[in-house]
């Protein structure tokens, strides 16, 4: 870590080799360091500059943009169903909210609901993508803090979230599964069968890494009274999601303001009061406990029918049923293209190549993800490609209050820090 | 797990409609329009931190949290935007404006009462200057600095607004729909390969003189 020392005429740089000419230069003056963004422990490229007073942090600035790619721009030249493969890559490690909050908002324009079937499997999927996301928190902050073997546990459990997610999407990670109208294709027929097996495995590995962790006492000593936010900062700050709600405000977008029909399923919203890192850890546990009870629900009442909606003019012609060769598209939906009806042939061929004009208009779209409230703000007019979507991402918001947490504590404690409030670089940077 | 009841939260939320008469007895002279369900208020950019604090302070609205703030950019001349190539019975988009314009949208939301709206405010697109709103809710730091880093909008007041997603020393702000695009044509003579220019030096384009 190259150091400087901060303020005055006389600053002295070091870059690794002179440290011990440091310590006489700097004598009281304060030290600023540079931290990332390819430190291991700052959660992809994040990079933190710290000035030190000894080793007390009296600030933290963040600085970011190193993975920004302009997805929000890509996005005004792309289709309205392109967008969804586009949104799905910013928080790569809750793909399928993005892709939820983004048809969700679609959809409001276009003034349609995706079927029921499309909802309660959109809900499923979206909760063990939770939990998957809970799991790389646990997982990474586990690691850092220097709980490796939550870090072999979490990865190794989240991989079988994601072969479910590929069973279902065909990939891991950045689906592209959840379309403006329902889902890309229905479920396989084992879909249910692979997501009791879940809820089997799940409840037993949850109590497993709460051993671990629980009442460790090296845990609790690095999290506990560690990056205190209360309820009124929080709010004042932005922040939102687990952080907020282990401050003690049970604020849960699903229960404020449900969407894809959360409000038919029975669950608690996970509240705390310490408000520090240990706070936010046993509300993150407690969540994925609730999204089990949520998946369990909703496989039990999971509605047949279809999961996309009718409207020929939306309905995008990748649903359908694959051939008995494994690969390729429906022979019969082919056979009504090429063979039947040459309507049909103009319609695919448009919808494939122009996708569907939107009406104008501004909208503004949330879903509860892993991370707080994600938002996307829609700007149409009117044509097949959205104007202008900006993209509200709770880890953006969070990492200004990095530097309210931080304050005061050690530098050690900065990590504890920056993993517990669980950024993601791919949603910041966007 | 202990049960945490907000004060308002099992109240019932107010109505799109009571929010906008709430703000017009306030404010009489401001425009507001409900869509898909959405209430959008019109500020004028001097009325926006009185408005602003109002939603904060007020016991009705109770507004305490900024939730978003981002930027549109609605270009003048009259001219269509040049999308797919439209065939018969597609919308063309068409631009006929005399001056360009920056939309900032604020997003204010209620934790206690459960309720949301928008706030909307036009800036010009040549001179674009906002009053910050960082001296009301502090969490509008980051999204200020990137709605300057993207659209140019300065914000007076604002304690460090400098570019935070583009690198410090890009110039130009990408996502004002005049930014030029990428896309850099490769020539080829004969079989000889000419090496394209250098994608990121956007100065030619712009014309900046850098930082």
């Amino acid at each position: 870590m190259p150091a400087h020392t901060g303020g005055g005429f006389d600053d002295l740089f070091v870059d690794g080799a002179d440290w011990e000419s440091l310590d006489d230069a700097v004598g009281e003056s304060s030290i600023t360091i540079n931290m990332g963004p390819q430190h291991p422990s700052t959660h992809g490229v994040l990079r933190l500059i710290l000035d030190l007073e000894g080793e007390v942090v009296t600030r933290l600035t963040p600085v970011i943009g190193y993975l920004h790619t302009g997805i929000e721009k890509n996005a005004e030249y792309r289709t309205w169903v392109q967008g969804t493969t586009f949104f799905t890559r910013m928080d790569y490690l809750a793909p399928l909210f993005n892709e939820a909050a983004f048809c969700l908002g679609v959809e409001k324009l276009l003034g349609i609901e995706a079927p029921e079937r499309a909802q309660a499997v959109r809900v499923i999927l979206m909760e063990f993508n939770r939990i998957a996301s809970h799991l790389v928190w646990a997982a990474t902050g586990g690691l850092e803090l220097g709980a490796l073997t939550m870090m072999t546990m979490g990865f190794r459990e989240r991989e079988h979230i994601l072969d479910l997610f590929e069973s279902q999407s065909g990939l891991r990670m950045n689906h592209a599964y959840i379309r403006p109208g329902g889902l890309a294709q229905d479920v396989t027929d084992d879909f249910v069968e692979r997501c009791e097996a879940l809820l089997d495995l799940m409840p037993r590995k949850i109590h497993e890494y709460e051993d671990l962790l629980l009442r460790n006492p090296i845990w609790m000593e690095r999290l506990q009274n560690v990056g205190v936010i209360d309820a009124d900062t929080c709010q004042q700050m932005g922040v939102t999601g687990p952080l907020l709600r282990a401050a003690g405000v049970p604020w849960d977008l699903r229960k404020a303001q449900p969407y894809s029909g959360y409000e038919q399923y029975d669950f608690e919203v996970a509240v705390d009061h310490a408000a520090d890192s240990y706070a936010r850890f046993l509300v993150r546990f407690e969540e994925m406990r609730q999204s089990l009870k949520i998946i369990r629900q909703a496989i039990d009442t999971l509605p047949g029918g279809p999961v996309m909606v009718q409207d020929k003019q939306i309905a995008w012609p990748s649903q359908q049923s694959i051939g008995p060769d494994g690969i390729g598209n429906d022979p019969d939906y082919i056979r009504h293209i090429m063979g039947e009806s040459m309507e049909a042939l103009i319609n695919h061929f448009k919808l494939v190549t122009q996708g569907f004009p939107v009406p104008a208009g501004q909208v503004y779209s949330t879903v509860e993800s892993p991370r707080g409230e994600l938002g996307y703000a829609i700007t149409s007019n009117g044509t097949n490609k959205p104007y202008r979507v900006h993209v509200r991402e709770p880890s953006f918001v969070h990492l200004q209050s990095a530097d309210l947490m931080a304050r005061g504590h050690l530098v050690a404690d900065v990590i504890a820090v920056v993993a517990s409030i669980d950024p993601v670089m791919g949603g910041v940077d966007r | 797990m202990t049960e945490v009841t907000i004060p308002g939260l099992s109240a019932d939320p107010l109505t799109l409609e009571a929010i906008e008469r709430r703000m017009q007895d306030r404010f009489p002279t401001l425009a507001t329009h409900i869509q898909y369900g959405e209430l959008t208020i019109h500020v004028t950019p001097d009325a926006l931190i009185e408005v602003l604090t109002f939603c904060r302070d007020d016991d009705e609205l109770r507004c305490g949290m900024l939730v978003d703030l981002s930027g549109v950019h609605w270009p003048a001349g009259d001219h269509v935007i040049d999308r797919q190539p439209s065939t018969t019975g597609w919308p063309e988009y068409r631009v006929s404006r005399d001056q360009g314009v920056i939309e900032v949208l604020y997003i204010v939301r209620s934790i206690e009462r459960n309720h949301w709206f928008r706030l909307s405010l036009p800036t010009s697109d040549e001179n674009p200057r906002l009053p910050s709103a960082t001296s009301v809710y502090a969490s509008a730091d980051y999204p200020e600095r990137e709605v300057y880093d993207f659209f140019g909008v300065e914000f007076d007041g604002h304690p460090n607004l400098t570019r935070i997603l583009m690198p410090d020393d890009w110039v130009g702000h990408p996502h004002r729909k005049d930014y030029p695009l990428g896309g850099v044509n490769v020539p080829y003579e004969n079989d000889k390969f000419i090496p394209p220019p250098n994608e990121r030096d956007l100065r030619d384009i712009v014309g900046g003189e850098g930082p």
